[in-house]
């Protein structure tokens, strides 16, 4: 249920989905999932977000590195966190990546 | 190859708070300086980059605006969006319709106006210009944000600290307190700026570039004048955060760049004065990196020693850059042209002696558009 999924084609691991592979143009990227933690590869504390966000700031916005993969998620955190932390994802909300602290 | 076009005009409006006047009233007096700087030459066709004039003015159609109300007649125009990178694609645009052998002389004009909606509203506008079917979108992150990520890890990869972005946005101050036309002329100090409220951690006030009503324009043309637009190039690059593969690289600057020195024939050594996209003051360092002019991870041991000043070996933003000339986001890309030429002709705030070869760098989204243009003075 919360497995994310990436998307690899020559050595590139991505969660984002393309049509063709940037580097040899294949239509078939091969597409697998991958465990739900990480570790945080780099972070921001949003003080001043956008509108459909005020209610929730102060906000952190993490880039995870996920395990077994070189691909690397976006999530959102509450907890605060710095580079290195071990982390796991909680939820999927309104689209968005919830990760929590392990 | 380089290019056989030459810009002819230049014109901007000073960049700020412009309470009482309209995004036309800006953009007609910015397209009007630089036709009479260029002595009132035919216009063939009409470029202007704008990014917010839809979602905040519910104004479109400027490009038929500029071409009625400045009395052009039946011309060819066209609006040109790439986020914060649409005046560079306009000024492209241009440069390539006059290459084509299409139109002998093309006006290129770029606007905004943004300080009269709150920050939260500007903010989510300017938003649109990330991937907005995205997760990443929905986590939350913003422009400054995405800075902010890279900020962190730049630090935590190099001996850099937040004392080097403050150095960026000083020098960029200081530049701009000679400029008549930028938005900031107030001093700061490093303490002022290092003890800012914050925006994105690590980026402070003084690290982001502030909302600003403004407007630029050129004249170019296929007939020669003294400056020469060398190289013009553009690339898109990753979209998303996630999907890059090294954070600490904006690959559309790097490609941008290497295009235009091949089109040029020319390397970053060649480069006398630079005009680069500080929408953050970790921006301008990751730029200065990717544009060769300094080793990957190394630019900010150049601002600590000083090298993109005025009076440095590289002189970087001499406008005040983004970050205090202002950021009227679809007119910064021209209005990088219009210091650059100031350069060129001799006659700029912060001159730097005997200037003969000139870059600007455009930057769009996180690294979603970047263009490059290399003027020639001959």
């Amino acid at each position: 249920m919360k497995k994310l999924k990436v998307y690899s084609c020559c050595g590139h691991d991505t969660v984002v989905k393309r049509v063709y592979c940037p580097s040899c143009g294949a239509n078939e990227i091969s597409e697998r999932e991958v465990e739900d933690k990480g570790s945080i590869y780099s972070f921001t504390k949003i003080h001043v977000p956008p509108s459909e966000f005020a209610h929730l700031a102060p906000y952190y916005v993490a880039l995870v590195q996920l395990d077994g993969t070189s691909a690397k998620v976006t999530a959102r955190m509450t907890e605060d966190i710095a580079i290195g932390d071990q982390v796991e994802l909680d939820k999927v909300e309104d689209g968005a990546y919830l990760y929590k602290s392990v | 190859m380089t290019t056989n076009t030459y810009i002819h005009g230049i014109g901007m409006t000073k960049f700020g708070t412009h309470e009482d006047r309209t995004l036309k009233d800006l953009l007609l007096d910015a397209s009007r300086q630089a036709l009479e700087d260029a002595g009132r030459p035919k216009v063939d066709a009409v470029f202007v980059g704008n990014f917010l004039a839809g979602s905040m003015s519910n104004q479109e159609i400027l490009g038929a605006i500029v071409a009625n109300d400045l009395g052009l007649g039946f011309v060819p125009t066209a609006k040109v969006e790439g986020a914060c990178a649409s005046g560079g694609i306009a000024l492209r645009q241009a440069v390539l319709a006059v290459m084509s052998g299409e139109h002998d002389t093309v006006l290129v004009a770029g606007v905004e106006k943004m300080k009269h909606a709150k920050t939260a509203e500007v903010t989510q506008a300017i938003n649109a210009a990330m991937d907005t079917d995205s997760s990443e979108k929905s986590a939350g992150l913003t422009f400054p944000g995405f800075f902010g990520v890279l900020a962190n890890r730049y630090f935590h990869e190099t001996g850099a600290s937040k004392k080097h972005l403050a150095m960026v946005a000083l020098k960029n101050r200081e530049n701009a307190m000679n400029n008549p036309l930028a938005q900031f002329s107030k001093a700061t100090s490093l303490e002022e700026i290092m003890n800012a409220r914050m925006i994105t951690e690590p980026l402070g006030l003084f690290d982001c570039s502030p909302m600003t009503d403004g407007a630029a324009a050129l004249v170019i043309s296929r007939k020669p004048s003294g400056i020469h637009i060398k190289a013009s190039s553009l690339v898109s690059g990753p979209t998303q955060m996630q999907d890059a593969s090294d954070l600490l690289s904006i690959p559309a600057i790097g490609e941008s760049g290497r295009r235009a020195y091949e089109k040029a024939g020319l390397g970053p050594e060649d480069i006398d004065v630079v005009e680069i996209h500080d929408c953050f003051s970790m921006t301008e360092m990751i730029a200065i990196e990717e544009l060769g002019f300094f080793p990957r991870l190394e630019g900010w041991k150049a601002v600590e020693k000083g090298l993109t000043k005025a009076n440095g070996e590289k002189p970087v933003n001499t406008s005040g850059g983004l970050l205090s000339r202002g950021h009227p986001i679809g007119a910064t890309g021209v209005a990088q042209i219009y210091q650059l030429v100031r350069q060129l002709r001799g006659d700029a705030a912060n001159q730097v002696e005997g200037a003969r070869i000139a870059l600007a760098q455009n930057l769009g989204g996180t690294g979603s558009y970047s263009a490059v243009h290399i003027l020639e003075r001959v």
